[in-house]
């Protein structure tokens, strides 16, 4: 699989792994029901801890994105679709968040936030 | 797998006291200073020595009641135990059939050949490297549940320790676990699940990895900053010229309530130093 782990960054490993896994399945180069390494073999790879890799794959799985069948290894879920663009939506409304937080603290008002916003659109969508 | 409780022995002046577990499937670092206790240890899991006190187990077998044939499940590379320099892998080849039951020389045999050791030639020709690299081949050739490693990569360059890395990494199963020392840090960070640290013969810390790397680190705090700076999580302090250098089990904690110091990552080295010399 072809993670890649940047050990100076301040973020942690598995949130790492779990990022670039669930960036797959977005872009569909992992599909529906594709088995995913065992624990072991990805930690070989990528040279991480088992314990880490594991707690990747608790998280996937606790958010919806594989499931593991005991004895037989961890497959990619079918309902993928919908909770990545939930997800994104999240996203993007945590990042909106911030934006008017930052606008506020720098004392724009309501107008100008919002005229911010049309031209930021327009200068976006036109390219 | 192994349990190892409130094991004692007293070398003079010298007192091991120590306890530690490693469960199936795991790979356990275990550092210290020199003289620390850590050979000492290895030898009593090995029952190479027997404690004074207190009980060696491995998969709930008294070690002291285990039979030569029931200790076949030790693959081991102690540091000061070697073949006779006079013997060519062949020879080794031999000796090992007769001992380990279970010795794959095909496989072991095909080892040999891809690291390119010479199987005619007499060892004592061999280069630390080559050496080194034949007791790891050696103690992962009998299929052995438990690897006890005293120091394997000691003196080894970086292309043949990350070698030496792998062909642990590719001997993992879940039934099977390793002990392994190092004086290198790097080495053990990519490889261990999780590390003891032990110092004058105790055991002074114990974390996963994945937590070490993930949430460990190093805070540097001038003298200014040290008045109000929240010490709650902080494990151990060393005073610096610039001021105080902490190892926090918690970095994010004052990477986002103190902008103005200095956190990074904390290293396997950066830990025992500061475990070492901090208060």
């Amino acid at each position: 699989m072809k993670i890649i782990i940047n050990n100076s960054s301040f973020q942690p490993i598995y949130e790492q792994i779990v990022i670039q896994i669930k960036d797959m399945i977005m872009k569909g180069e992992l599909c529906e029901n594709a088995l995913l390494p065992s624990v072991r073999a990805l930690a070989k790879e990528i040279k991480v801890s088992a314990l880490t890799v594991k707690k990747a794959y608790d998280a996937l799985e606790a958010q919806g994105f594989i499931v593991t069948v005991h004895g037989k290894g961890s497959f990619v879920t079918s309902a993928n679709q919908e909770l990545m663009l939930e997800e994104q939506r999240k996203e993007v409304e945590r990042l909106l968040e911030q934006a008017v937080r930052k606008a506020k603290s720098c004392g724009m008002n309501r107008q100008e936030l919002s005229d911010l916003y049309q031209l930021v659109l327009e200068d976006l969508t036109e390219c | 797998m192994l349990k190892v409780e409130n094991i004692k022995k007293q070398y003079g002046s010298f007192q091991l006291d120590c306890s530690l577990t490693i469960p199936k499937g795991r790979i356990t670092g275990f550092i210290g200073p020199n003289g620390a206790g850590k050979t000492t240890v290895m030898k009593s899991i090995l029952g190479l020595i027997f404690p004074e006190s207190g009980n060696v187990s491995i998969k709930g077998r008294d070690i002291r009641k285990m039979t030569a044939k029931e200790r076949q499940m030790f693959g081991v590379v102690l540091s000061d135990s070697k073949f006779c320099g006079y013997f060519t892998i062949l020879d080794i080849c031999k000796i090992m059939k007769q001992m380990y039951p279970h010795f794959q020389k095909g496989t072991f045999l095909g080892q040999c050949e891809r690291f390119h050791l010479n199987v005619k030639e007499e060892i004592r020709k061999f280069s630390t490297g080559q050496k080194a690299l034949l007791h790891v081949l050696l103690a992962i050739s009998h299929e052995a549940e438990l690897l006890v490693l005293d120091e394997p990569t000691v003196g080894l360059d970086v292309v043949v320790r990350d070698e030496i890395l792998d062909l642990l990494r590719s001997y993992m199963e879940d039934s099977r676990s390793i002990l392994i020392t190092s004086h290198i840090a790097g080495d053990l960070e990519t490889l261990c699940d999780d590390l003891y640290m032990i110092q004058n013969g105790r055991i002074v810390f114990y974390e996963e990895m994945d937590v070490l790397l993930d949430h460990y680190g190093i805070c540097k705090v001038t003298e200014e900053q040290w008045r109000d700076f929240d010490k709650e999580f902080i494990i151990k302090t060393k005073k610096e010229a610039f001021g105080y250098l902490c190892l926090t089990k918690n970095r994010q904690y004052y990477l986002k309530n103190y902008g103005s110091v200095v956190v990074e990552k904390a290293s396997v080295d950066d830990i025992l130093l500061l475990m070492m010399r901090g208060v």
